[in-house]
């Protein structure tokens, strides 16, 4: 009976923003549950932890939303991950999909399948990593901001340098527009007075392979002998650079950071390796992007600015613009978690 | 002069071209980069070599026989997932099992590549281009999306990547790097001194004259494929100590270092020639400059990959023709 009741309102919700149209509403808009949203969530690539948080996520919202529809989780294998989400998306649009999540990992590349996806009805939600120009985009579903991840990142790094020194970035692929963006903000945090101690001297691509991030990270410390931290903003390399300063027994002179997932860390951060790291919940993430994606299906919300819609368990968030790519728009969910030996064992099971 | 040429093999002279390409390449690196000749750069080039060369030990002996295999980076990929997944269910499996394991999966995988080529009568290149996606995705699927980690590894696996098996020198060589050499040169041996190993050279070198001298051709090749796939599956247990943390995407782009190694090593891509003297100083050469490039602060990351292909095209060059102007020399030398 309360059920009933609570989609009633919802209902009556989602129609009275549909007559509202495109003014800015005050009241957060409730898409109506059991809406037929067929709907596609398309990682980077398919086997690495996060996404599979992610499609938890999504595949929760998707059962309390009572979607008729589809839900599927595809993605490339790891070899073709850009040129496969491009033919990825392009399948999408041809069967008519409602609406494609998208973890985006092939830069501008992928923007005119996006637009031709618009152009023939399919919306183009992205997550995780946006399309850089924002084109055939209908918002993002940020994580964080990207400019906190910066100064997240700078802080992290000036602490366990000890306010000066010299630290470097081990990224994933030079094409990854996340973390692109991250180390920009981080840049720009790094201006700041408080960091001019603090030298950022090279930043270089593990492209999200163990073997790879590994061999980058001993390369690090050959070339810069005063180096004191190694800054990886990705899952895979942060593990491959804690790994190879244990096995060089180097931990007590170079400190690992950036971003990771508890469970894998759990033995650096433990043993000292790695004392401090970043991450926020990526299947919240997924949550709220199907929330979103959902609402954009419907109608309930049209995808633009100052549009106020509620996504379930995690409440209410507003389309806002997206201060780090002029012209696209962004749901912005926050916040991350800092861990450290602390409280890194509770998250990790 | 000549008279010297005479009695020394082309396998030979290219095997002192190699080595001195690789000599210069230290040389250079070593006025370029601060504490170069160091154990401590040996031992990063060397563990690094370690892992790479059993697969190219594999890879040449399919190319020997006029074939390709470009799944490897994914057999690798599957053994150390697999067999790391299952020391987390069964730590106490003694090490040489664990071994023996790693190179029976590799095996299986290769067997499928074998039977493929062999029987299937379906191009090297065609059948391994599908198992290098068709084994990936195997991976993901079996992954379930879970990350091995050292927490759940045996201790002495975890150990072994530091283990020095002997030092010369000041000089430590590690029990993983002697792995990998002996497994090269032990396959260098049996192709040397086994009449059965021969066949892969006359497969290679000749299919229908192999035929016709009543060499089962296709079994020849068939046995080529399972042995790259346990030579893969060696350098998947390799892998899985050195780097502990085991992705799906492991292994992946180790088709083309092996090819590399193998193809500056002078194995020839035509089939019927090559030496595993070759194949180690070819995946020497390749990873040491690419070690030595990563750390050399002229060439940004950018850079670096492009130029590594231009070294190797150079080294590939260079050997081509002098072992051709060699070749005419001596031919000189014989008429005079």
């Amino acid at each position: 009976m309360k059920t009933t009741k609570l989609s009633g309102l919802a209902l009556a919700a989602g129609l009275a923003a549909g007559l509202m149209g495109t003014t800015a509403l005050a009241e957060a808009v409730t898409a109506a549950p059991g809406a037929e949203v067929n709907a596609v969530l398309l990682p980077k690539f398919l086997g690495i932890l996060p996404f599979d948080q992610a499609n938890r996520g999504a595949q929760e919202a998707a059962a309390e939303l009572g979607s008729t529809g589809t839900l599927e989780y595809i993605g490339p294998t790891p070899e073709n991950s850009a040129a496969g989400q491009i033919e990825m998306l392009t399948t999408a649009t041809t069967q008519k999909q409602h609406v494609v999540m998208l973890s985006n990992n092939a830069g501008d590349q992928i923007a005119p399948t996006a637009e031709a996806a618009q152009a023939a009805g399919t919306k183009v939600v992205t997550w995780d990593s946006p399309i850089p120009s924002g084109a055939g985009e209908t918002v993002f579903i940020a994580q964080v901001d990207f400019g906190s991840i910066g100064v997240v990142m700078a802080d992290m790094a000036y602490d366990l340098a000890g306010g000066a020194g010299e630290f470097a970035v081990l990224s994933a692929s030079p094409d990854a527009s996340n973390q692109n963006a991250w180390i920009e903000a981080m840049k720009e945090t790094l201006k700041g007075d408080k960091y001019k101690d603090l030298k950022l001297v090279d930043v270089v691509y593990g492209n999200d392979q163990s073997e790879e991030s590994y061999n980058k990270a001993l390369g690090l410390v050959d070339k810069y002998p005063d180096l004191k931290v190694i800054m990886a903003p990705t899952t895979v390399g942060i593990v491959a650079a804690a790994k190879a300063m244990q096995d060089e027994a180097m931990c007590e002179k170079v400190k690992v950071s950036g971003l990771g997932l508890p469970a894998e860390m759990v033995s650096y951060s433990l043993n000292g390796c790695a004392p401090q790291f970043a991450l926020w919940s990526f299947v919240d993430l997924g949550y709220l992007t199907y929330q979103a994606s959902y609402a954009i299906a419907t109608g309930a919300i049209k995808g633009e600015i100052g549009e106020e819609f509620t996504a379930g368990r995690m409440g209410s968030f507003t389309i806002e613009e997206d201060p780090g790519r002029p012209g696209a728009k962004r749901v912005l969910m926050g916040p991350f978690t800092v861990y450290t030996k602390d409280n890194v064992e509770a998250a990790a099971n | 002069m000549t008279r010297f040429l005479d009695g020394v093999s082309p396998q030979s002279l290219r095997l002192v071209a190699l080595f001195v390409a690789l000599l210069a390449t230290v040389l250079f690196f070593s006025t370029q980069i601060d504490g170069y000749l160091s154990p401590r750069m040996f031992n990063r080039i060397t563990t690094s070599v370690a892992v790479v060369l059993p697969v190219a030990a594999g890879q040449a002996i399919v190319v020997m026989t006029r074939n390709i295999d470009l799944s490897v980076g994914s057999i690798l990929g599957i053994v150390a997932y697999v067999i790391g997944q299952m020391l987390g269910s069964f730590p106490e499996l003694h090490p040489v099992l664990v071994v023996a394991a790693c190179m029976g999966l590799g095996a299986v995988a290769g067997a499928v590549n074998g039977v493929l080529v062999a029987w299937g009568r379906v191009p090297a290149i065609i059948v391994t281009l599908g198992t290098l996606a068709l084994f990936r995705t195997f991976l993901v699927e079996w992954s379930d999306a879970r990350t091995i980690t050292t927490a759940s590894l045996p201790q002495w696996l975890v150990d072994l990547p530091q283990a020095t098996a002997f030092s010369v020198a000041g000089l430590d060589v590690r029990v993983t790097v002697l792995l990998a050499v002996a497994a090269c040169l032990v396959t260098g041996l049996a192709l040397a001194r086994l009449r059965w190993a021969r066949r892969f050279y006359a497969v290679g070198s000749n299919p229908d004259a192999a035929v016709m001298a009543g060499i089962n051709a296709g079994f020849v090749v068939f046995v080529a494929f399972v042995l790259s796939g346990a030579l893969a599956g060696l350098s998947g247990f390799i892998f899985l100590a050195k780097f502990g943390n085991i992705t799906v995407v492991a292994g992946m782009g180790f088709e083309l270092k092996s090819v590399a190694a193998v193809v500056v090593g002078g194995v020839s891509i035509m089939g019927g020639s090559g030496s595993m003297l070759g194949v180690l100083m070819g995946a020497l050469l390749v990873d040491t400059i690419d070690n030595s490039l990563t750390r050399w602060a002229v060439v940004s990351e950018f850079w670096r990959d492009a130029l590594l292909g231009f070294l190797i095209m150079a080294a590939v060059t260079v050997d081509t023709v002098a072992s051709r102007s060699l070749a005419r020399l001596r031919a000189k030398g014989r008429a005079e």
